[in-house]
């Protein structure tokens, strides 16, 4: 996540002119929260058997863009406080989504800035407490160390096991010094994916090559690296869509004037760049590169 | 951390010492310790203090191991220090190949030559015996090591690099005497001017896994492992992992699987490797003590009358596969990362009696643990001062159950009980840890040199899975104070005998039954081999 900022921070002067500086998360939430009775909103969770056991978790409901977590989520002395809520779906047609929520302040706090992939929702927490084991309706992503801080990405366990997933894979085959990645459907790898002897201490984003098919249709493959520090002023970011970049090579968007030669070293891109949009649908200069080993 | 005394008197080794904090309570003991306690070989058993037998007469145990009466083949020490350019690797496994199955394989000094050196050896079905004087060095070189192409390659996160010093396979095989085998971690590689220990640091930071060769490993299949007596020193990575059974299946007596009795680790050895760089406990990375259960199964063990400092976990009973009915007794621990249970504890055999899990049913008692007997270093952690730890977490979290502490002295611990659901936090996972009955009885831990509040850690995963039931029965822990007890998600059981600490916290339900008088456990530490102490530093050797 950090990288991911780095580069949001690096590039926010060049997208404000393109695209006004605003995010989406930036937003004030509309809508409002209340307490639900349990009996319209199951809030046991399983045990160490299927069975699903109290867990100590209140149920509330939302309207809009509200949650229960982001009202609750402070920061004193850079230490999260907050609440930890299972998003459990639409109440019925009343248009309210119902929420199973810690009972009281834990050392979380829902992150609204996180980058996290839908259906998850980010969370930074303090100690050794993963969400989960402070709200076991919930599964996270592996952890993301920012600080003395972890950053996760959660949802319930069943919006969990159905959200597409990307594995780190030693299979994968990737030349020297990339690291392989298994990924369903459209995800893009990044540092939560990281198997767990692998190092996760500089980037939570890894630069991935333009994917290959695996042999499994809903599958791609993906050979990454982990970047360092991006220079100041550096606006390029992975970009594994560029059109007519061919699987294996590594695809930027630049929002900037520079190039994926000056942010990323042994990066080399031969032709010229081109207009066109980033990922994340903004205005850009995009690349085609390809690495090189020294 | 270096550890700064609590009073400089302890140096005299008679000391009542204060609370740490106003809310701590107060203690009186005396510090010091005794080589009346420790274990030494007379009369050709492992005695304490020269007296007694360890052991002996202890309903739990076998009968203590013997040296073999067969010995198939004698060879003499032919040099006076490891000479990497006239290694022994070829004549060692000629004759341990040679003896399968007839007799053992001694090694023996001749006049002033004591020294032997090899690379990787196969140990199948055959006694390794290393006469009293000898050393086996483990050579420097990686490339005689070379597994995967990383073996010995500065920055290579590759757990699986290297071949271990010393496989181990077959039926009833041991490795005996009282020699040394030294795997020379701290000293630099044949080629290059890092060491093992030194590549194993590289990794700290990222938590990467090195290669770097176990000291003896033994491989799936062997059956009946003995290692007796014998002093081992400085191992690239883990010591001893065990992985060995009952050659019926069955555990008929304890021991049957493999015995551990006797032996002494001391890691680092040196003060000082051979470049003048300083060997510090904290320095030597990934230097576990003893393993059961790393590779695979290990049940009916007996782990008894050892002495272990280290730089890891002096004991660490991996459940990834499968660990039950251990006898953990009798043993004296220095530094280290503590009496483990774990991380790994998700193991899932299918067995005669259906699917079993983890780690079941080990007994450990009469245990010290003296994290006194070293400074760690000026980079040390909180990690090297434990106790007693159970330590797991949802990417390798499984069972554990029937646990039994004893009879256990702790001195100076900064964790002096962690039994923890979140070993790594990072890394998620659907393995939750399942912490059932462990029990902790006659159990006390003194504080002598350490500035350090002890913490003792009481932690299921979460409100649906629990921990539990930990039960404390004359528990008590000197210094301890209300801030220095963290608990959550477990049930904990007090009493009969006083307990001097309360576990609260989140969905913490406390049965408290301290019915009254008990005498906190009476501990006298034994002398630790240690290596000697430069001037300036606070305690003598």
């Amino acid at each position: 996540m950090k990288a991911q900022l780095l580069a949001l921070a690096a590039a926010l002067p060049v997208l404000g002119s393109f695209a006004g500086g605003c995010f989406p998360s930036d937003a004030e939430p509309s809508g409002s929260c209340q307490p639900e009775p349990e009996s319209v909103i199951d809030c046991r969770a399983p045990g160490y058997g299927s069975e699903l056991l109290p867990a100590g978790l209140i149920a509330r409901s939302c309207t809009g863009s509200a949650r229960p977590d982001l009202d609750d989520a402070t920061y004193v002395e850079d230490v999260p406080r907050g609440s930890v809520c299972a998003d459990m779906g639409p109440l019925g047609d009343t248009g309210r989504r119902g929420y199973c929520c810690t009972n009281g302040p834990v050392e979380c706090a829902f992150d609204p800035h996180s980058d996290c992939d839908a259906p998850t929702y980010g969370y930074r927490c303090w100690g050794a407490n993963r969400p989960e084991s402070l709200n076991p309706a919930m599964s996270c992503t592996n952890g993301n160390r920012d600080g003395a801080i972890v950053d996760y990405c959660c949802a319930s366990i069943a919006e969990f096991k159905s959200a597409p997933r990307c594995q780190q894979s030693d299979t994968v085959g990737c030349g020297d010094h990339l690291l392989g990645f298994l990924c369903q459907s459209d995800r893009l790898p990044r540092g939560e994916d990281l198997g767990a002897n692998k190092s996760r201490a500089d980037f939570f984003h890894p630069v991935c090559e333009i994917p290959k098919p695996a042999p499994n249709p809903d599958y791609k493959t993906y050979c990454c690296f982990m970047p360092g520090l991006i220079p100041e002023g550096g606006s390029c970011v992975n970009h594994t869509f560029v059109p007519g970049c061919a699987g294996g090579r590594f695809g930027f968007a630049c929002y900037g004037p520079d190039t994926p030669e000056d942010d990323y070293p042994g990066m080399a891109c031969p032709e010229p760049g081109f207009r066109g949009t980033s990922a994340e649908g903004y205005p850009a200069t995009l690349y085609c590169c390809d690495m090189r080993f020294e | 951390m270096w550890r700064t005394a609590a009073s400089t008197l302890a140096l005299s080794g008679v000391l009542a010492c204060a609370p740490l904090s106003e809310d701590a309570t107060g203690f009186s003991y005396l510090c010091g310790e005794t080589p009346d306690q420790s274990f030494v070989v007379a009369n050709d058993h492992v005695t304490v203090g020269g007296g007694a037998i360890c052991g002996e007469g202890d309903p739990n145990l076998p009968p203590e191991p013997r040296l073999p009466e067969q010995v198939c083949q004698v060879l003499s020490a032919d040099k006076t220090f490891p000479d990497e350019n006239r290694l022994d690797t070829e004549r060692i496994q000629t004759a341990l190949t040679a003896c399968q199955g007839v007799g053992a394989v001694k090694l023996v000094t001749d006049g002033a030559n004591n020294a032997f050196v090899a690379a990787h050896l196969d140990l199948k079905s055959v006694t390794l015996w290393v006469d009293s004087g000898v050393t086996l060095f483990v050579s420097r070189n990686p490339d005689l090591f070379q597994k995967t192409g990383s073996c010995g390659v500065a920055g290579a996160s590759d757990s699986d690099a290297c071949l271990p010093f010393i496989s181990v396979s077959g039926t009833s095989p041991a490795i005996v005497g009282d020699g040394v085998i030294d795997g020379q971690g701290g000293e630099p590689l044949v080629g290059h001017d890092y060491s093992w220990w030194q590549l194993s640091g590289a990794l700290r930071s990222t938590d990467g896994s090195i290669g770097n060769p176990q000291l003896i490993n033994l491989d799936t299949g062997t059956t009946g492992f003995l290692i007796y007596r014998i002093t081992l020193h400085d191992s690239p990575k883990f010591h001893v992992k065990i992985t060995s059974n009952p050659a019926d299946g069955t555990c008929d007596a304890p021991g049957e699987g493999y015995t551990v009795w006797g032996i002494t680790i001391l890691t680092p050895s040196k003060l000082y490797n051979s470049q003048g760089l300083l060997m510090t406990p904290h320095f030597a990375r990934n230097t576990d003590g003893v393993d059961p259960g790393t590779t695979n199964t290990a049940t009916c063990g007996v782990i008894a009358c050892n002495t272990i400092s280290t730089s890891d976990d002096q004991i660490a009973i991996k459940g990834g596969h499968l660990v039950k009915d251990l006898v953990i007794a009798h043993n004296h621990f220095g530094t280290g990362h503590g009496m483990s249970i774990g991380s790994e504890t998700y193991g899932q055999v299918a067995g005669p009696n259906g699917l079993e899990r983890g780690v079941q049913n080990v007994l450990i008692y009469d245990l010290t643990i003296d994290a006194d007997s070293r400074s760690v270093g000026y980079d040390g952690s909180d990690a090297d001062f434990n106790g007693i730890r159970i330590k797991s977490d949802i990417s390798r979290g499984g069972l554990v159950d029937n646990i039994v502490y004893q009879d256990v002295c702790m001195r100076d611990m900064n964790n002096a009980i962690l039994i923890s659901t979140g070993y790594n936090p990072l890394f998620s996972g659907s393995s939750f840890p399942e912490f059932r009955n462990v029990s902790f009885q006659n159990v006390r831990h003194v504080g002598c040199m350490s500035d350090v509040q002890p913490v003792v850690t009481i932690e299921g995963h979460s409100a649906t899975r629990r921990a539990g039931p930990i039960k404390f029965d004359n528990v008590i822990i000197d210094n301890i104070g209300p801030g220095a007890v963290a608990a959550e998600y477990a049930d904990v059981e007090l009493g009969p005998g006083n307990v001097n600490f309360m576990p609260r916290g989140t969905e913490v339900r406390v049965a408290n039954n301290i019915s009254g008088a008990s005498q906190p456990h009476g501990c006298i530490f034994p002398v630790l081999p240690a290596p000697q102490l430069p001037p300036g530093w606070l305690r003598g050797p």
